[in-house]
């Protein structure tokens, strides 16, 4: 019996050490092979799909954009819709995988710099430089610069200019004899005020975005930030030690106990239907919240609605935060370079602006001078597009270079622990710049 | 002298003759080549899944890794003094652990008299059994996200019945507020994964021999001598291995922290795998995140190995 294993044993061995060789042999080349874009794919096909990644809040103008494209070209659009937090992840993956499932890549913004340096965005400067089509000058500064710039190049184009407004119910407002707040110590004032006289009724003065993901809690600080600062803000590094940076912090502390409960809790998905129930008497918002609120079969306060610029700080300006603004990119490895080039131009141009800004539930705001001040978008949202042109060609963006995911993370962290009580407005500054530095 | 042959049934033949070793015949190397051909999908598959993965996360652990650009740069064990050197990571896992023991413990003690009684009180309840499992049978995102509004302060199932009490009279923050929202997320855990404690639980105690419960009933045991012992020493070894089966599950909780806190309030609920997909996946530093599996799995191994050697103890007690 002994003998009946030591023989085997040896040739087992040898043989499972042959096995292992090949085994892993066979995978460093499947790696290798998964890893490294297809040379041969990457732009210079002819496929007739072109294949599109969006993020779901973006999920109607994507389906408006498919439509409109194959009418006009009588090509195919294939649109993967993905979570809007998962997007960034996802473009880089399909790159970094060699899976180079997409053509054209939908991001938020302030992944330019992260994903144009993990080679998830191909560098069309020349292109855009170029086409006069594209009519780059017609783009809002701010917004094109934002979206688009990394390291001098340009990886994308704008097609959603989101910012943030201030909303406000007109009823609960007349009932508490209150006006829309013009600096942010009104907006306390106010949001106290009928939080005090109705909070027993279930209304409260405002819903402040404080869920600890960035359109939330990260907008909220922007927009104070925006509005707060004398000057624009640095998309590098913005100095979180400075003056502005602190009433900011301080101001989104101030207002969190008088708040639809509790901020922590409460993201745009929780806020927006007590809004609309008429549940809050006012709250900062993306310009689209005009259509909602005017939608009769999801809104209690149709026409009962109105809408300023975002309050102003002592020093401050009126302004706001380009808050989870969207551009469009080209894969490096699209298959179909040049018709992914013609979608992205499409997308980003100003027809296909001004119809997505003027159809409820694109979820779309305007990136032109020129649709921003058309009549078109004047006579669909008269009310929003007035406040929109005061403060849109003023939006100051948040971080964008390709450490700006870590960025972001650690603020939202340290905002999160300052309304939880657990640091104070400039510990929750001094942490996030010491944190930001060594990044 | 004769010759000495193996009869193991299906093994190719050896012979072993005057105490010389012969060496194999031609059709046993090639049955054993065989053996290891069809062997090796297996040998592949392992490498596969798990060899290739641990050894892709060592490597970034010892690299300047993003998730667009892995492997920039050799940094040694830089990234480890950071991690290990950072309170806040620290704090990560001792999170990790104040969730899974007590969702475990109690997800077992709850298991364990539920099967208990439904081995005495249900002895045909399949009805009761399937209703039991549906919590299990609910996909953990959904779970999230009923749980989520049930607990919301405005509108919220447990909010409206407390507000027709005079027990509150501002909205309770379950999930906004600290030691409650790591609390209530435990409460949700529990709900979801006893019914799998009693599964297993149930299923051993039908294995318990009945004739030692006949010789107890004989000798006039009462209900509580009966259990402390005869029922519980036997179940014992079950017990334990269900245990180790759900902090195992526990330390591995994601889903319900992404859609009930996102880590919140502040970082209360901030735990290990919570916090590994934020660093890889939202702030894309996969080296930190590697460093980050490491401390992780580390920790794990250090709870479960003493469980685990607890158990085999026991195990060979009875045996």
């Amino acid at each position: 019996m002994k003998m009946q294993r030591s023989i085997p044993g040896e040739r087992g061995k040898a043989i499972a050490r042959a096995s292992a060789i090949t085994a892993v042999a066979a995978l460093s080349i499947g790696s290798l092979v998964g890893c490294t874009p297809s040379s041969d794919g990457s732009g210079g096909g002819t496929s007739d799909t072109l294949k599109v990644l969006i993020a779901q809040p973006q999920e109607g103008a994507g389906q408006i954009l498919k439509e409109e494209f194959e009418k006009k070209t009588g090509k195919t659009v294939d649109v993967t819709v993905v979570p809007y937090d998962q997007i960034q992840t996802k473009a880089l993956l399909d790159v970094q995988s060699g899976t180079n499932q997409f053509d054209v890549i939908q991001y938020w913004y302030t992944s330019v710099g992260a994903l144009a340096d993990g080679g998830a965005l191909q560098d069309i400067t020349d292109y855009v430089d170029s086409d006069e089509e594209i009519d780059k000058a017609d783009f809002l500064t701010n917004i094109f610069d934002a979206y688009t710039q990394y390291d001098g190049k340009t990886y994308g184009l704008p097609i959603d200019g989101d910012a943030h407004v201030l909303f406000y119910n007109k009823e609960i407002f007349e009932r508490n004899g209150v006006e829309p707040p013009a600096t942010w110590s009104e907006y306390l004032q106010v949001e106290k005020t009928i939080t005090e006289n109705e909070k027993e009724d279930g209304v409260y003065g405002a819903a402040e975005l404080g869920a600890k993901n960035a359109f939330n809690i990260g907008s909220t600080f922007f927009n104070r930030l925006a509005t707060f600062s004398d000057g624009p803000i640095d998309s590098e590094m913005p100095d979180l030690t400075s003056d502005a940076a602190l009433d900011a912090a301080q101001a989104m502390l101030d207002a969190a106990p008088y708040a639809l409960p509790s901020p922590l809790e409460i993201g745009f998905e929780q806020a927006l239907p007590q809004f609309l129930a008429g549940n809050v008497g006012m709250m900062e918002f993306w310009t689209d919240l005009g259509t909602f609120a005017q939608d009769p079969s999801q809104s209690k306060i149709v026409d009962k609605w109105g809408v300023v610029p975002l309050p102003v700080g002592p020093e401050g300006r009126i302004a706001t935060a380009l808050d989870a603004g969207w551009a469009i990119g080209i894969s490096p490895s699209a298959s179909n370079e040049e018709l992914a080039k013609d979608f992205i131009k499409f997308a980003s141009s100003p027809e296909m602006n001004e119809q997505l800004i003027t159809t409820t539930g694109s979820g779309v705001d305007p990136i032109r001078t020129s649709t921003l001040e058309g009549e078109a978008y004047k006579a669909f949202a008269p009310e929003v597009s007035e406040v929109a042109a005061q403060v849109l060609p003023n939006a100051q963006p948040w971080p964008t270079s390709p450490d700006a995911p870590e960025m972001i993370s650690a603020l939202n962290d340290n905002l999160a622990l300052m309304l939880q009580g657990n640091l104070t407005p400039q510990e929750a500054m001094q942490k996030t710049q010491e944190a930001w530095e060594a990044i | 002298m004769a010759n000495v042959t193996s009869e193991r049934p299906g093994a190719a033949r050896v012979t072993r003759s005057s105490g010389r070793r012969s060496s194999p015949s031609g059709s046993f190397r090639a049955g054993r080549r065989l053996g290891w051909l069809m062997l090796a999908p297996v040998v592949i598959a392992v490498l596969v899944i798990a060899a290739y993965p641990l050894v892709y996360t060592l490597a970034a652990s010892f690299s300047e890794s993003t998730l667009g650009r892995p492997f920039q740069e050799w940094i040694g064990f830089d990234g480890f003094v950071e991690v290990f050197t950072d309170p806040a990571q620290f704090a990560t896992l001792w999170r990790s652990l104040v969730f899974a023991i007590p969702s475990a413990t109690l997800a077992l003690v709850v298991g364990f008299f539920v099967a208990l009684s439904l081995d005495v009180a249900v002895k045909s309840g399949k009805v009761v059994r399937v209703l039991l499992l549906l919590p299990l049978m609910t996909p953990p995102v959904m779970a999230g996200v009923i749980w989520k509004l049930m607990y919301a302060p405005t509108g919220g199932l447990f909010n409206n019945l407390l507000n027709g009490t005079t027990l509150v009279t501002e909205p309770v923050l379950f999930l906004g507020t600290s030691p409650s929202a790591m609390i209530s997320l435990i409460v949700v855990d529990v709900w979801q994964w006893a019914p799998f404690c009693v599964l297993l639980i149930y299923a051993a105690l039908q294995t318990l021999p009945t004739e030692v419960y006949e010789a107890a009933q004989i000798d006039g045991a009462g209900v509580f001598r009966t259990f402390g012992s005869i029922t519980f020493p036997l179940i014992q070894v079950s017990l334990i291995t269900v245990f180790l089966l759900k902090v195992v599950l526990s330390f591995k909780v994601f889903d319900l922290v992404f859609i009930m806190t996102a880590g919140g309030p502040g970082l209360d609920t901030t735990v290990a795998s919570f916090s590994i997909y934020k660093t890889a996946l939202q702030e894309f530093n996969l080296g930190t995140a590697a460093v980050q599996t490491i401390a992780f799995l580390v920790l794990v191994t250090i709870v479960i190995t003493p469980i685990s050697i607890y158990r085999s103890r026991l195990q060979k007690s009875e045996g």
